[in-house]
């Protein structure tokens, strides 16, 4: 009876954080500590371990082809992506706050690719792929284009995973409108008063106040974009040519078909630090363009 | 082969779920591997193997015989789909949970055998003489008196033909014994005669639509035991003797390697890799929905033709100079964790076994002894009158001892690696992205780097 009522609920909160918090130590910290060190070893799967130093590391700077292909692969993907995906999602986000009849019918129908679970989205696209008779190359043909082979060949593959990509725009465009909604309509009744048009409304009143959530979409989606896997596993298995040998993938080849876990840890490192790295760089310029409302306009 | 998207991510999660239980004991696992014994508390011994749907029942069954000739002893099946297969293996020997028996690729095998894990047969050698019986080219040695495993069974390459194209073509049966064998240019013509488009033209005729194909004469065999059979017809190989040097240089090799691709790019009787499609169907599928005329493939393809009543028919594969095949399989080994060696090993020598085990009459394997080759009685043992394709015997039983050469991924050490530059290299000759002899030009310091060897041969 002797403690506060601050320190009980002070109390409370950790009891009820507790499960997250072990989870987090037990599944994500303490395996981060292991693989740092596992990635200081020469191990593949089934022999002991050998402390060999940073060799890991400077194998993949000075004698590993297949990394920095991983890596120009991945960076490639990330740098077609993203824009488009954020494009795409910003443009369906404005078009979904119209108010028009049906608007919810047409949210749920620019959501639900969203949903669609990424193996079967990826064997959907195995098919619109199909030069022969997949659907992209009928439509291309019927509108006089050459017909392309999408992701059976090396120089299309990527683009053809970054188009596939943009189809999943459902998630990033709800946050896109949860963010035009919370634009404070006296706004753009002030710029209406001044006599402003709607791309005036867009450029300056929208655009900006929307710089936050679309600095939040960009963050999260380079994030992802960086860790792209399942559709060089279930689509291209890295081919043709290496040419969708995306870093995750290279890294699970490494660890479960090499078995060289050792080698495998180290890659995450490093892709680990790459991620903090752009991470950081985007905080950084943020300030340049994000504008962040001050508390009391509203 | 099958390779589906889906159960490669159901094998992810199950991976996963079997690292994860890690400390949880056998009976998670073989829930993992998908046992039928739902019930049951987990039998002493697990068996881990891939395969087709009718491979599973098969194999499933064998168990379960097995289970009901030895007082009921349990085995516990783990069917796992071959694309994941490897993966699959290196997370349970990761969690130190492997299975007691298992099929194995051969270069998993070797890598997981010179780390002690899998049982050294030899020991046991002097109390089971029956693992001395078999074909010399079937066993896997990692070292002196170190013997990992033999081929799970013998496999052999086989030109497999749909008769019903065939007849519609106009074409006679393909040849069925080695000295009739096909050349290359007579093969050519007949899956020039089995191709045609949408309008019923040959591409050999004006006005061929490469790009609607109805039905296409055959699949090219860039790369795997097909391929590696035609190049050691010609006289190339893919490295020297000593498995030191690469060789897939040589004017023969690179003579093979463009005909072949010619059967997609000139000849246009083959599917390009795009036509083909991600995924593509098995043999037993192409050939029974007429997509594709005559395949290349292993023996164990007939189980899927045979159950699936396909008119098919079976040849000798078409040569460059001599008529030959390769013959080879993955390795059945057992693990050196297992608690019940020598059941283990009553196990691996009951499966072995044409007295005992359908699997060798339904078409899936072909023996690994010598007598079931060579001696009439013998034979008919297993190659059923009525249910195997007529000729099969002089197609496929006289050129697997007579014609056959040893895979030479069946010793060739470090062979995943090799495959993980080897293979797209092959690709980008099937995708036409230049001419073979550039292409393995390319390749040959590459391949050259990983070159170790090859793995011992011991007399028994």
């Amino acid at each position: 009876m002797a403690s506060s009522p601050m320190k009980q609920e002070a109390r409370w909160g950790v009891l009820l954080a507790l499960p997250a918090i072990i989870g987090f130590v037990a599944f994500t910290f303490l395996p981060m500590i292991a693989s740092a060190v596992i990635s200081l070893t020469d191990w593949t799967i089934g022999a002991a371990p050998k402390f060999v130093g940073f060799a890991n590391y400077t194998r993949m700077f000075t004698a590993d082809d297949s990394f920095f292909k991983s890596l120009w692969a991945t960076l490639y993907y990330t740098l077609g992506a993203v824009p488009l995906l954020l494009i795409v999602a910003f443009a369906v986000a404005l078009l979904l706050n119209q108010p028009v009849r049906g608007q919810g019918v047409f949210r749920v129908i620019y959501y639900l690719p969203a949903i669609v679970p990424i193996v079967a989205n990826s064997m959907l696209w195995i098919w619109l792929f199909n030069p022969d008779f997949g659907l992209l190359n009928t439509l291309t043909e019927k509108a006089g284009l050459p017909r392309s082979q999408w992701i059976f060949d090396e120089s299309t593959a990527i683009p053809s995973l970054i188009l596939m990509s943009v189809w999943g725009f459902g998630n990033v465009a709800v946050i896109f409108l949860a963010g035009l909604q919370g634009v404070p309509r006296q706004l753009y009744e002030a710029i209406a008063v001044d006599g402003g048009g709607a791309w005036r409304k867009f450029r300056h009143i929208t655009l900006p106040m929307m710089t936050p959530t679309i600095f939040y979409s960009l963050v999260t989606s380079v994030i992802g974009a960086l860790q792209v896997f399942v559709q060089a596993a279930v689509m291209t298995e890295g081919g043709p040519n290496d040419s969708t040998l995306f870093y995750i993938y290279y890294l699970y080849r490494t660890a479960f078909t090499n078995n060289e876990m050792g080698y495998a840890s180290a890659l995450a490192w490093v892709l680990f630090l790459v991620i903090m790295a752009v991470t950081v760089v985007l905080f950084r310029n943020s300030s340049r363009w994000v504008y962040y409302e001050a508390g009391s306009t509203r | 082969m099958t390779s589906s998207g889906l159960t490669r991510r159901q094998l992810l999660r199950t991976g996963g779920v079997a690292v994860a239980a890690a400390g949880l004991g056998p009976a998670v696992l073989a829930g993992c591997g998908g046992s039928d014994d739902a019930g049951g508390t987990g039998g002493p011994l697990s068996f881990m193997y891939w395969g087709s749907a009718f491979e599973k029942k098969a194999i499933d069954e064998m168990l379960k015989k097995y289970g009901k000739e030895h007082d009921g002893a349990k085995v516990d099946p783990m069917y796992v789909p071959v694309s994941n297969y490897p993966t699959k293996v290196s997370s349970l020997v990761a969690a130190n949970t492997p299975p007691d028996l298992a099929y194995l690729g051969t270069g998993q095998m070797y890598d997981l055998a010179q780390k002690d894990l899998i049982l050294n047969l030899f020991p046991y050698l002097d109390k089971y003489p029956e693992l001395k019986d078999r074909l010399p080219s079937s066993y896997f040695w990692y070292g002196k008196d170190k013997l990992a495993a033999n081929q799970l069974a013998m496999g052999v390459q086989i030109l497999y033909y749909n008769t019903d194209a065939f007849k519609a073509a106009g074409i006679d049966p393909a040849p069925f014994t080695a000295d009739t064998a096909w050349s290359w240019d007579d093969f050519v013509q007949a899956a020039d005669k089995l191709t045609v488009d949408q309008n019923g033209k040959h591409p050999s005729e004006d006005g061929f639509d490469s790009g609607k194909v109805k039905q296409f004469g055959t699949i090219a065999p860039i790369g795997g035991a097909p391929l590696y059979s035609l190049l050691r017809s010609n006289g190339g190989d893919m490295v020297n003797e000593d498995g030191t040097k690469f060789a897939l240089d040589s004017a023969a090799a690179i003579d093979v390697l463009k005909k072949v691709q010619d059967l997609i790019y000139v000849h246009r009787v083959a599917p390009s890799p795009a036509q083909l499609g991600k995924n593509a169907p098995t043999t037993s599928v192409q050939l029974q929905t007429k997509r594709v005329g005559m395949i290349i493939d292993g023996n164990w393809t007939l189980l899927d033709l045979m159950e699936s009543k396909v008119p098919f028919g079976v040849a000798v594969l078409p040569k460059f100079k001599e008529p030959l095949t390769m013959t080879g399989g993955a390795a059945g080994a057992i693990f050196a964790k297992t608690k019940h060696p020598e059941e283990a090993i009553e196990l691996y020598l009951y499966y072995n076994d044409p007295e005992h085990v359908d699997l060798f009459k339904d078409g899936l394997w072909a023996p690994l002894q010598k007598k079931y080759y060579t001696d009439q009685a013998e034979i008919d043992k297993w190659v059923l009158k009525d249910k195997y394709p007529a000729n099969f015997k002089t197609a496929v039983v006289d050129t697997t001892l007579k014609n056959g050469v040893t895979d030479w991924g069946q010793q060739i050490k470090n062979a995943d690696r090799i495959h993980q530059v080897l293979d797209p290299a092959l690709e980008q000759i099937s995708l036409n992205k230049g001419a073979p002899v550039d292409i393995v030009k390319a390749l040959k310091p590459k391949m050259q780097a990983l070159l170790q060897g090859k793995w011992p041969l011991q007399e028994l």
